[in-house]
Parts: structure tokens; sequence; C-alpha cells
């Protein structure tokens, strides 16, 4: 399904694949987000990752660690989508790094202002290389 | 001589009949496939074009048709299959498994479903060698199914090849399902600490040639797609020889594939697939796909127990999603794995991981057929 969403003077191009399914599949202007409407639920579910007993904070490939975006595999970073002094909310996309010819969306976990980009678009990135901080 | 007098003599020349124009059909879904779904299209276009020949008298059967000289030289004599292996060798990188060679163990797993589903159609009558070609479907895994198929039971070779190639490309519609199905929502949750081991340019060139050496004396009946395969990577890591790295990954894989497309597709005749005047319906055809697509889900079923099992031996450090792809089909199974994790959590990234566990499967996959193919052609007595 289309549509077309006008925010003040922008006009967004709006692809949704199927209004059904977990998290919902948008391609904004060929940008791809996913979104998870029902955000109590969400929220319960980050509550359960915490609990679970096999699931210490240490273990993990989680992209933010003390203020910074960190690259949670390696790859070439392709796109990137915000500049110091943006404002960043938990789930948006901040760059996108291909890996194994995969493009996988890099999101902060956190809302969050950017201090730096340490990257640039085309640079190599090693895992656990730090992508972008924000500010304390 | 009147027009349908005309009509009618040169219709009963090319003894076309209702199965020819079924088949016909076959031949443009499968196209349709490829072009609006573009469902593994460099191969399914090919396939759905040569089904259409061989139903107008092209066919691999007639020895005046110049795809039979293609067949003759390229899947009679095995070549094709592994001139494309050269090609996907040189598109493996073969580093996360290198990394983190316990994947090893979820790329044999992935293979278990091969001979569940060879049992599975000798208990249901077909001889042996046809089973046995039926089962390396389940490795998903078009290059190794046609190489088996060709020396075990190469009248299979249509069905075989059209079952394994778009299962290949059903991969996101059958394998997800049954990965829900199998897996909690916390072991998808699991994430994965990819701590590589640091993998040196020595070892990475070493690899090929160790691995060509050791399988080619412990299963030689595999030789030569291992060889094949290892080529191309050897190829691509070497870093002095770019210009026949492009080369496997392009010219040579491209027209190894065409070729092999049309001529599997020119084996399609009606005669085979759906009616013979003689013998009557091609039941077999429908099995061949339904064991099949069965091999193809067991595969599936045990990656994915095995994942679980290495999930619960290593304490929940195991995301099981990656067993799943402990088949063949690089890169697409991987990928599937990395994007059901970032599904239920997109912070969850599995990429490196899944990729280890496939590219095992790959390798999983050809020496299973290889071992396949001795221990069959052992037992029946050939080869």
């Amino acid at each position: 399904m289309k549509y077309n969403v006008k925010i003040g003077e922008k006009s967004f191009e709006v692809l949704i694949e199927d209004i059904n399914k977990r998290p919902i599949v948008a391609h904004v202007n060929g940008q791809e987000f996913l979104v998870n409407p029902e955000v109590e639920s969400q929220e319960n579910d980050q509550a359960d990752q915490k609990k679970s007993p096999n699931l210490p904070e240490h273990i993990g490939n989680s992209t933010m660690k003390d203020g910074k975006l960190i690259a949670p595999l390696p790859g070439t970073v392709i796109e990137i989508f915000v500049k110091p002094g943006d404002e960043v909310e938990a789930g948006q996309v901040v760059l996108i790094i291909e890996a194994m010819k995969m493009k996988n969306s890099i999101r902060s976990t956190k809302d969050g202002i950017v201090a730096a980009v340490l990257v640039n678009a085309g640079d190599t990135v090693g895992t656990k290389q730090t992508l972008v901080e924000f500010q304390a | 001589m009147n027009l349908p007098d005309v009509l009618t003599s040169i219709f009963s020349q090319t003894a076309f009949t209702w199965a020819n124009a079924l088949m016909l059909v076959v031949g443009c879904i499968l196209i349709y496939l490829a072009v609006v779904k573009e469902y593994e299209p460099v191969l399914l276009l090919p396939i759905g074009f040569g089904c259409i020949l061989a139903n107008l008298g092209m066919s691999v059967y007639n020895p005046d048709s110049f795809l039979k000289v293609i067949y003759d030289a390229g899947i009679k004599t095995e070549l094709f299959p592994l001139l494309i292996f050269i090609g996907v060798g040189a598109m493996i990188d073969f580093r996360p498994l290198l990394a983190q060679p316990q994947m090893v163990l979820l790329g044999a797993a992935g293979q278990f479903g091969i001979f569940g589903a060879l049992i599975l159609a000798v208990l249901i009558g077909f001889p042996l060698n046809q089973a046995a070609s039926i089962g390396v479907i389940g490795a998903i895994d078009g290059p190794t199914a046609i190489f088996v198929t060709s020396k075990l039971a190469p009248s299979l070779l249509g069905p075989i090849a059209v079952a394994a190639y778009s299962y290949m490309s059903l991969i996101p519609i059958i394998q997800p399902p049954i990965m829900r199905l199998l897996t909690t929502r916390k072991e998808r949750l699991v994430k994965m600490e990819y701590t590589p081991r640091p993998v040196s340019s020595k070892i990475v060139i070493a690899f090929p040639i160790v691995v060509t050496i050791a399988v080619s004396l412990v299963a030689p009946a595999a030789a030569p797609l291992i060889a094949t395969l290892m080529l191309g990577n050897l190829l691509r890591e070497a870093g002095v020889v770019e210009r026949l790295n492009k080369s496997a990954q392009n010219e040579i894989i491209n027209i190894a594939t065409l070729f092999l497309g049309l001529a599997i597709g020119a084996t399609m005749t009606a005669d085979k697939f759906i009616y013979d005047p003689v013998t009557g319906f091609q039941w077999q055809t429908l099995m061949i796909l339904v064991l099949g697509l069965i091999a193809f889900i067991l595969d599936t079923v045990m990656g994915l127990l095995f994942g679980k099992l290495m999930c619960w031996l290593s304490g929940g450090k195991i995301n099981p999603l990656i067993g799943a792809c402990g088949i063949s089909a690089f890169p697409m199974a991987a990928r599937l794995s990395a994007k059901m994790a970032l599904e239920e959590d997109y912070d969850n990234f599995i990429l490196m991981h899944a990729m280890g566990s496939n590219t095992a499967g790959q390798l999983g996959s050809v020496i299973a057929g290889g071992v396949l193919l001795a221990i069959v052609s052992k037992v029946l007595g050939v080869g």
C-alpha cells in the first residue's frame, strides 16, 4: 500500500508492505523502517530480555555502549543519516553497514543528540568500532 | 491441398500433444516466476525457455537438436555444475567460518534431511539410485543435486533440478514458518557475541588447498565438486589473479548457468514430466517435487534442532536460528536467518554467525552429496 504523507512543507512517499505484520515494514522515500505500533508490548519485550538469565548485559552484539554507537558486525558504511547536533530517537536508523552483501540498518537504541560522526560513507569498519558518539 | 489439411499434416509431423501444450504452460510459469516474482531468475528463465523448446521438438532426446549438443557437452559430462562451482567458490567468503570453526557442526546437522528423504523415497518404492538423487534436493544445492543425479539417475534430471532451484528461491517462504514453529521467541532473541578469532591471509589461502586435499582423500566422489569450489575460492583469496577471480564470478558462472538451465529445461519433455503414451501418467514427477520439499523441510528442522541443542549446551549463547542456514543456498539462507533475528529485535545482528553456519552448510552439502554418491555407487556396484 502506498501513501503520500505531508509533514509541514515536506512530503514523504510511504510504502507499507503488510500492515498486519509485526514489525510493520515501511519504506519512506526508499529508506526502510521497522515499526512496532504496540509500544507497550515492545517495552515488555525489552524487559523480558533484561530479565532473561541467559542474557547478561555484557553478552551480545548490542550497538549502543557508553553513549556510543558501535559496529555490531564488520562491513562497509554505505549511508549515514545523521550529523552532529541531530536529535535521534530510539529505533531510528543512524547508518547502514553493508556486510556480506546484506544491508544492515544500524539503529540507535536510545534517544539522544549526536555529538560526532566518526565514520564516512565508504569506510570499512571492524566489529566494535565506534561509529557515532552521543552527547552525554 | 486445402488449409485444414495443411494444418493437420503440419501438426501430425510435429507430434504435438495436449501434454506438450501443458508443458508449454509449465515453461511459461517458470518464466513468469523468474520475471515477475524474481525467483532465481538467472536459472528459472533459461530452464523455462528450455522447457518450451523441449516440447517444440528441440529436446535433448532429439539427436538433431542443438540442445542435445549442449546437454551432452555439459550435463552428461558433469562439466556445467563444476564450472558453476568455480564461480560459487569465488563468491564465498569463508572467514566467518574460519573465525568460528564450531559452526561446522551446524553445517553437518543441516544434511540429515538428505538421508531422511532418501529413506522415505525408498519406502515409497523409488529405486536406491533415484531415491539418493531425490534426497540431495534437501541440501538446496542445485549444482550438487545435478552432479549427483547425472551420475545416478539422469532420467530424473529435469524434475530434480526444477525442485532444487524452485525450493532455493522459495527459501524465504518455506523456512520462516518452520523457524517460528521450532524456536521460542526467547531463543530468537538470543544475542551472540561476535568475537571472531583473527584470520590471517595465510590461513585463508591455505584453507581451499587443505580442504581440497583432505576431502579428495576422504570422499573421492565429492572431489570434483569440492576441488572446483575451492579453486574458485583460491582465485578470490590469492589476491594476485583478480582478473581470473572476476571472470569466475561473472563470465564463467554466467555462461555455465545459462547453458545448464537451457539443457536442464530441454529435458522436461511432456512424456518424461506428465504423460507418456506408453507408460501413462508420470506420477513420479509429482512425487519428486513432494519428496524434495520434505527433504528440504527435514534439513531445516534438523539444523534448527541442532541449533537448539547448541543453544542449550552453550547456556543460551547460541541463537538457534543460525541452525536453519546449515543447508546450502549460500548466502540467501544466512541472510534469512539474520533477517528473522532482526525482525524480533532490531538490535540483534547474527549475520556473521549465520554466514559461518551457511558456508559450513555449503561445504557439508557438497561432502554429503559426494558421500551419498560413493555409498550408492558401491551398493549398486557401479562406478
